[in-house]
């Protein structure tokens, strides 16, 4: 299962999907899981992928066999 | 009373075949709608389309009891451990703080409190004196609110992996503060 940690005031909350869904409702979950990310990224959140392991902040395109994705607040100074 | 209860039956027999069919109906409807809306699905408050000026600071909003802001803080402390790693996580919890040093700034080291405001620590004096920033704390903050342990680790992989936005966007203080969008 892939799933994205969205932290928010809940501390998180997560959006899973199956990478290997073959029914409507698992390839919606996808779409949405995708859809979620773009959203957040066009709102000024950046997006961090875990790789080996280790959180890193990635600006690559949403790739649903990632097995952790998270969304990361936008900062303001001051 | 007779002849208004016999109506009545007689009118609820009639209806009775239309409500089931009506229900049958609904079924069928429902058996062919998309899926449901992200909220629904997973219960996702996406904090990103919310204007939360009008939020007092250290606080998330209306809504949150005491019992919401320790579930958000162990959660938070949670997906922190997971961000930052398990021996970056306890060294902060060991020594109060994390040191991030800097890729961009010979002699510098940025120390994350949780919380707080970034300490910036020089080497020595004369790489002190390039530094960009007047003073020796950084004022940033998220755009919502969140639990400050999880914020600390967010800012951990923005000084890791994107300084240059930290630098730009960081607001130098002459003393430190509580961060006033975390909690």
């Amino acid at each position: 299962m892939g799933r994205i940690i969205v932290a928010n005031r809940h501390g998180d909350q997560v959006v899973q999907w199956d990478p290997a869904a073959t029914t409507d409702e698992g390839r919606a979950a996808i779409v949405e899981a995708e859809q979620i990310l773009r959203e957040a990224r066009a709102r000024g959140c950046a997006v961090s992928k875990k790789v080996d392991g280790k959180h890193v902040l990635d600006d690559g395109a949403f790739d649903p066999q990632v097995d952790e994705y998270q969304i990361i607040a936008p900062i303001a100074g001051g | 009373m007779s002849i208004r209860s016999s109506l009545r039956s007689r009118v609820a027999s009639w209806e009775r075949p239309f409500r089931w069919a009506g229900r049958v109906v609904d079924w069928l409807r429902a058996f062919g709608e998309p899926p449901a809306p992200t909220e629904e699905r997973w219960g996702l408050e996406r904090p990103w389309l919310i204007n939360w000026q009008w939020v007092p600071k250290r606080s998330a909003g209306p809504g949150f009891g005491p019992h919401e802001y320790a579930r958000a803080r162990a959660r938070g402390a949670e997906v922190a451990r997971a961000t930052m790693g398990d021996e970056n996580w306890e060294f902060l919890r060991r020594q109060g703080y994390l040191d991030v040093r800097s890729r961009k700034m010979p002699g510098l080291t940025y120390r994350l409190r949780v919380g707080r405001r970034i300490q910036l620590i020089w080497d020595n004096l004369e790489h002190a004196m390039h530094s960009p920033w007047p003073y020796d704390y950084l004022c940033i903050n998220p755009t919502y609110p969140l639990p400050a342990v999880e914020f600390t680790a967010q800012l951990y992989l923005y000084l890791r992996d994107r300084e240059d936005q930290v630098v730009r966007t960081a607001a130098p203080q002459p003393f430190d503060q509580l961060l006033g969008r975390v909690f």
